[in-house]
């Protein structure tokens, strides 16, 4: 537990847990993110087809039933590792920059269940003063701690002295 | 001409109408347009971000995005990257086989529900697979724009792509 000091927090601050301003992440700083998520019919099923990706294999378990069954969508895959570690990377994001090396690593099956880990690899100024932008490597493994996603990541970052009493 | 009805259905009478593309149907420079476009509601943008748990909330609540500026609840880039992704499935991998990486991923602007994506991809580079006699990889610039033809989203997307059987 992160202990809360009464702050003059602002009513959209109010909405937001501590430690995830610009001013809280430091070069180096490895966390591992809270939650897991199994990947079933809700995340790869609907969410493959949802984003019109017409790939079969995503979505025909007879036809993948020789090859160990439905191969979860790789974006599926990266959008819920990227989601397991939004909390703690993103919540006091303006914007969401870019993202670059993703890679696949190894195939994910429904029934896996993905979890989030991310190191800040930079911290820096961003072209408006109320915002920096802090850039991350994030891992996704699965169950059994293997790699099946990796990915870099810059966020706009509001900073606490602009925005905490807002 | 009438067909021969309901009487007679046998599978194997019927020609299989495939999809997708194979390597060697990959040339650089070659363009495609992506079909269909694809409209994001805020109940898309909501399902997403609750489903792959991007607990921001800009995300998730409207009214907290536009005390930040912003139009409307904002779609997570990650919505906008797997719909554009998902464009351009038919015509760039469907036939083709894994993943294997994308580079230089931009989020240009905000996608707000209501917003209608369109996707473009341009051939980069197509080269046979040392290791795998059977495949070719195949790169890709995608470019995505909305309904104002202003662009969201650009990426480079590489795959291992399947050879035509030999006959």
């Amino acid at each position: 537990m992160i202990a809360q000091e009464p702050t003059s927090r602002g009513p959209l601050s109010d909405l937001l847990g501590p430690g995830t301003f610009f001013e809280d992440y430091e070069i180096g700083q490895r966390i591992r993110h809270a939650r897991g998520s199994t990947v079933d019919e809700v995340e790869n099923q609907f969410l493959s087809k949802l984003v019109v990706n017409t790939a079969a294999a995503h979505f025909d378990e007879a036809a993948m039933e020789p090859m160990g069954g439905r191969l979860v969508f790789g974006l599926v895959t990266g959008s819920i590792v990227i989601g397991l570690a939004t909390q703690d990377t993103a919540e006091c994001a303006l914007r969401e920059l870019s993202l670059t090396a993703l890679r696949f690593t190894a195939p994910v099956h429904h029934g896996d269940t993905l979890y989030a880990f991310s190191e800040v690899l930079d911290v820096g100024p961003a072209g408006q003063g109320d915002a920096g932008i802090v850039k991350f490597q994030h891992w996704g493994t699965n169950q059994n701690a293997t790699v099946v996603f990796e990915c870099q990541r810059s966020v706009l970052i509001k900073r606490r002295e602009f925005w905490e009493q807002r | 001409m009438t067909g021969s009805g309901p009487a007679n259905f046998d599978p194997a009478d019927f020609e299989l109408r495939s999809r997708g593309n194979k390597f060697e149907d990959f040339q650089v420079g070659q363009v495609f347009r992506h079909h269909w476009g694809r409209t994001i509601t805020e109940a898309d943008a909501l399902n997403f971000a609750t489903i792959t748990c991007a607990y921001n909330p800009m995300y998730l609540n409207a009214e907290f995005s536009l005390a930040h500026g912003n139009k409307a609840l904002v779609v997570s880039p990650m919505l906008v990257l797997c719909t554009v992704v998902g464009l351009s499935v038919e015509d760039l991998s469907e036939a083709g086989g894994p993943f294997l990486g994308v580079e230089d991923c931009v989020f240009t602007q905000h996608v707000y529900p209501g917003d209608t994506l369109t996707a473009t991809s341009t051939v980069l580079s197509a080269r046979q697979s040392s290791s795998r006699p059977s495949t070719g990889i195949v790169t890709w610039r995608t470019e995505a724009q909305n309904q104002r033809d202003e662009p969201v989203l650009s990426y480079t997307r590489t795959n291992l792509v399947a050879k035509r059987a030999r006959a």
